[in-house]
């Protein structure tokens, strides 16, 4: 180095001290290395993470929508006004220097200013951590209440006050975040704010949004409904975050099974502190991507019929509808009562505790069981038709009769004898042939041609093609597979005796109100097995995006019955017999100027040594083809499928061809779909 | 010896320093106002920190004018009139605390002096004085412990101020210079020997020792300080029937006192290579990095973070070049006072330098120390300059001219 070669060759000790500056400076350059270039990105993280707080911004859920449009959830606007605590820092400080004890320290001038004639001048004593803390927080409370009452003057809330524990959490927990004084503010409040408030206070609106169902309980287990879930995080969004505002997870319904599609993505906003942790500024890192809107293919207004004929023909009765259309399976309506308001689960229940709160928690009560897709029941004597269609399609004579054997017990009524086991019938005895037996509902005949040789084979393989022991696919995270026994179960002690009950839809199977669906509109569309559609589309909220909606197919075939239109003209004859027949048992599902084909059927089962009945009404309409409509009717314990459920088929009949309105303006609902 | 003067075109006064230093000053006055933005500008200090470059220059202009061999005919009267000073400023109502807590400045109204500051020039004039005499008379064991008695006396005024650090760079110096002059190897090794000892002693008596008896009588800041630079938990020197809120209290503690030591580090290690960018660091705007320090004992660290790797270098070159050529100057001096002097000023500068940039990455205990010339701070600034001034003064009085 040129200032070393200078340096005189014998002077060996500014040698010696050169040498050892050059290694102090060089030890410094080595540690500045070390620091700012190999653990660089630590202590930039370091640095981030002190001064940087990240708030995650839920986005705007999405709408669930009807099939024309009619809004079932939405969000409102939830206002809050809030201050921002930086902006009040300085007010704290000189509050704090107003409350604090005034014991007083003198400070005296150096000599020559006291020389000079200045005065010792007179200052607080400064107080230690634990001393001050006290009067520091009196400082903020007081502060606080100032504008809370400034604030209840403006907007004309009487008895607005500071809730001082919510502040003190906020105020150690979320510094960063502006502190809500009026929660959930009311329209008048913010015109009222915005008027004469905003800019002269340091407080400013904060949007929330609610989530709201107009309707209420109507499709309430179809929608249904949202937890409270904060810490949520979806897929693709940051994980991490110090605040996290209020968010909600969909549990069950729509709101749950395409949570993922309603909840879009939340944002992320990035908070800058400083070292007391008062907010500087801040920016949106990642903006929120609103979720899609839910079109259904419900129909509210079949919807909230089939509710209130539930309730009118079976009130205080368990129970569940199904509205299907019979070619592109299409849902109409998906009703199950009792249900509770899910508006409740976000605003929390009246007279919670008790009250409706405790019988949604109750398994017992059963609010929360959505029967139509989820609850499994015996079909009944609505599964007559498909032994019925089995026997046709093995070459069973509609028009051979079957002497049926009066019970011993009830000579009044008939019953038949499988091995040892009496079944007993309903119907009175006599000769039946197939029509008969379907409007009669016949048990002896239908156990008489079930059991007979290759009937159950084609059973088995037409329960297989209805894929009733199967998911039907709904996204409602309430679904059950119905039971059918197994090729395996059907190997071992089996007998007649099961295949008996099962004739008559009891016995060893299961299934749901959608299966049910699924299995009349296939007798009315000619055999096509359909996947039941209950949402038709899904779409961004913003109107401007050009994005196409995301649209699932309507009348997606899974299986065909393959069975001959023959064999299911008879069957659709007989029904439509069922119900036009003075003596049908679906007599009560009539309705003047419509053909209706149904089917009725009580099931019994056993609950705690009581013997308690399924009752169903299964129909389609028209008897003409096109048949359109399906509707499938289950009252819990109701008095019989014709008494309990027909009528409850025939309200919705009504509404759907308009057959309660005046005869001139009498169009088919969907006429115009 | 060149009686001719033919190095006539030879540069008179050492340019390359001259040029470092107005090169530190203009660093300095930059980043002095990035560390106190928002004051205004005749509040502020960068401009207050001009002015005193101006009057420090001033004075290294004056004291460039005489030949060193005149000044250093007054330098035990500056010598004792510096320690007259640092007698002064203990006495409470002339010293003053400037609100830290500890007696080091002279409040002159406008503006206050730290006269350890020219306690520290005035060591080094007289100890050049002394040392200047013949090397067969440093020979003698008066002459030794004389000047031990010399660099004793304004330590341990200053360590009673209490400013621990500017009395320790006292300790480099006058061992370097005693070196440099022509001290006895003997009496040189004995000393660092005993030194080492010393300092052995106290170190561990204040990391190990828990016994109130057998300790050091520091101040408590200064063994926390110490005990932070070390890694000692606070907690393991409370007293045996301590609660557990006096233990939370002494962690928070020493969170507290750990404090500037931390947010100096993220300072200087989020700047990496290229820094935020000038005025754009976050660590002092965000108040991570306490304002009161950000322009005087940390003003590296602010440095550091703005200018990154690039700037720490650049700041140490300069101090490099600043350093060097003094060692040159002391190589090219005249005789044996005029290498004394110029070794004297140079190892002061390059402890401050050391303990001030080292404290700032945690190789050095917090000591309040400041960067010379980049610090702000009048004597300090002042002090730097009369001391560049002697070292062009013993350049320009150097061989052949």
């Amino acid at each position: 180095m040129l200032i070393f070669d200078q340096l005189k060759k014998n002077d060996t000790q500014l040698q010696l001290l050169a040498v050892v500056m050059f290694s102090g400076l060089a030890i410094l350059l080595a540690g500045l290395w070390w620091i700012q270039i190999v653990r660089a990105r630590d202590y930039q993280t370091s640095s981030e993470t002190q001064s940087s707080r990240t708030v995650r911004l839920p986005a705007v859920r999405g709408k669930i929508l009807d099939r024309n449009g009619v809004v079932l959830a939405e969000n409102r606007a939830n206002f809050n006004i809030s201050v921002y605590l930086e902006d009040l820092s300085k007010s704290f400080k000189e509050e704090y220097q107003r409350v604090r004890p005034t014991n007083t320290v003198t400070i005296q001038p150096s000599f020559w200013k006291r020389w000079l004639g200045i005065k010792p001048t007179v200052v607080p004593r400064r107080l230690k951590a634990a001393e001050s803390l006290p009067y520091e927080w009196q400082a903020r409370f007081s502060v606080l209440d100032k504008v809370t009452r400034q604030l209840g003057s403006g907007l004309q809330i009487p008895n607005l006050t500071l809730d001082t524990n919510a502040f003190v959490r906020h105020f150690t927990n979320r510094l960063a975040l502006p502190f809500p004084i009026v929660k959930g503010a009311s329209i008048a409040n913010v015109a009222c704010f915005q008027e004469s408030l905003a800019g002269n206070i340091a407080a400013d609106l904060e949007i929330q949004s609610t989530r709201v169902y107009p309707y209420s309980n109507t499709a309430a287990h179809v929608l249904g409904y949202l937890k409270r879930d904060d810490n949520r995080s979806a897929f693709g969004e940051d994980a991490l975050f110090n605040y996290r505002l209020p968010d909600y997870r969909g549990v069950v319904g729509i709101e749950g099974g395409l949570d993922t599609n309603l909840c879009g993505r939340a944002g992320t906003r990035s908070v800058v502190v400083n070292n007391r942790g008062y907010r500087q500024s801040e920016s949106i890192t990642t903006p929120a991507e609103a979720g899609h809107n839910v079109v259904l293919t419900l129909d509210v207004k079949i919807q909230r019929e089939a509710e209130a004929a539930l309730r009118r023909h079976a009130s205080g009765h368990f129970g569940a509808v199904v509205v299907m259309e019979v070619e592109t399976g299409d849902i109409l309506a998906l009703a199950s009562a009792p249900a509770s308001n899910p508006n409740y689960a976000i605003t929390g229940f009246p007279g919670y505790p008790g009250g409706e709160y405790q019988s949604w928690t109750n398994a017992q009560a059963g609010l929360q069981k959505n029967r139509a897709t989820f609850e499994l029941y015996q079909p009944g004597s609505t599964f007559k038709t498909i032994i019925a269609l089995a026997a046709l399609e093995n070459g069973l004579n509609p028009n051979e009769k079957v002497r049926v054997e009066p019970n011993p017990a009830e000579p009044n009524k008939g019953a038949i004898f499988v091995g040892r086991e009496k079944i007993r019938d309903t119907a009175s005895p006599g000769d039946y042939d197939l029509r008969r037996a379907i409007v009669k509902s016949s048990n002896s005949y239908f156990v008489d041609v079930g059991i007979r040789p290759g009937v159950f084979t084609r059973v088995v393989d037409l329960v297989e093609r209805l894929h009733l022991d199967d998911l039907n696919g709904l996204p409602l995270r309430q679904e059950s597979r119905g039971y059918f026994p197994t090729a395996e179960r059907r190997r071992s002690s089996w007998g007649a005796g099961h295949i008996a009950h099962i004739s008559i839809g009891q016995g060893e199977m299961n299934v749901t109100p959608m299966h049910m669906a699924v299995l009349t509109s296939a007798l009315a569309n000619g055999g096509k097995v359909l996947w039941p559609r209950l949402v038709s589309r899904l779409e961004s909220q913003d109107p401007a995006v050009v994005v196409p909606p995301t649209v699932f197919p309507a009348g997606r075939v899974r299986d065909r019955l393959g069975v001959s239109q023959r064999s299911l003209q008879i069957l659709r004859e007989a029904m439509k017999e069922e119900t036009e027949d003075n003596e049908g048992t679906g007599r009560h599902a009539r309705v003047p100027g419509l053909r209706i084909c149904g089917k009725t059927g009580t099931a019994e089962r056993m609950e705690r040594g009581q013997t308690r009945n399924t009752t169903w009404f299964i129909s389609f309409a028209p008897y003409e083809a096109p048949a359109r409509y399906a509707v499938v009717v289950m009252v819990e314990d109701g008095a019989s499928g014709g008494a309990s459920c027909a009528p409850v088929a025939r309200d919705i009949y009504k509404k759907l061809f308009n057959l309660d309105q005046p005869a001139g303006s009498r169009t088919a609902l969907t006429a115009t779909r | 010896m060149n009686t001719l003067n033919l190095n006539d075109s030879a540069p008179r006064l050492d340019r390359l320093q001259i040029a470092a230093v107005v090169g530190l000053m203009c660093v300095s006055v930059a980043f002095v106002y990035s560390a106190t933005h928002g004051i205004p500008w005749m509040a502020s200090n960068w401009l207050r920190q001009m002015v005193w470059f101006a009057i420090g220059l001033t004075a290294a202009v004056g004291t460039c004018l005489i030949n060193y061999h005149t000044l250093i005919r007054w330098a035990v009267v500056a010598y004792w009139v510096s320690i007259l000073a640092l007698v002064a400023v203990l006495i409470p109502g002339i010293g003053s605390m400037q609100g830290w807590g500890a007696r080091r400045w002279i409040d002159l109204g406008p503006f206050s002096l730290q006269p350890s500051e020219f306690a520290k020039l005035g060591f080094i004039l007289a100890l050049a004085n002394f040392l200047s005499r013949p090397t067969d008379e440093l020979r003698l064991g008066i002459n030794f412990w004389k000047p031990i008695g010399m660099l004793l006396l304004p330590f341990l005024l200053i360590m009673k101020e209490p400013d621990l650090g500017s009395a320790l760079v006292l300790l480099p110096t006058g061992f370097a210079m005693m070196y440099v002059a022509g001290t006895p190897r003997k009496y040189l090794l004995r000393l660092l020997g005993l030194g080492g000892i010393v300092t052995a002693l106290f170190i561990v008596d204040v990391l190990f020792v828990t016994n109130e008896k057998w300790r050091v009588p520091l101040h408590s800041y200064q063994r926390d300080r110490l005990l932070v630079y070390f890694g000692r938990d606070y907690t393991d020197f409370a007293p045996p029937n301590a609660t557990r809120e006096d233990l939370q209290r002494l962690r928070r503690k020493q969170m507290d006192d750990s404090l500037n030591v931390r947010q100096a580090l993220i300072s200087v290690g989020s700047g990496g290579l290229t820094g935020k960018g000038w005025g754009q660091g976050t660590q002092k705007s965000l108040g991570f990095l306490p304002r009161s320090v950000a322009h005087n004992d940390f003003i590296f660290s602010v440095i550091a973070e703005e200018k990154g790797f690039v700037g720490s270098v650049t700041v140490v070159t300069l101090y490099a070049v600043v350093l060097f050529t003094g060692l040159r100057i002391a190589g090219q001096a005249r005789d044996r006072l005029g290498k004394v002097l110029a070794v004297g000023v140079v190892t002061l500068l390059f402890s401050h330098v050391f303990i001030n940039i080292g404290m700032n990455i945690r190789l050095m205990p917090v000591t309040g120390v400041p960067l010379p010339l980049l610090s702000y701070g009048g004597s300090s600034v002042l002090g730097s300059l009369i001391a560049m001034g002697l070292l062009q003064n013993v350049h320009l009085n150097r061989k052949g001219y």
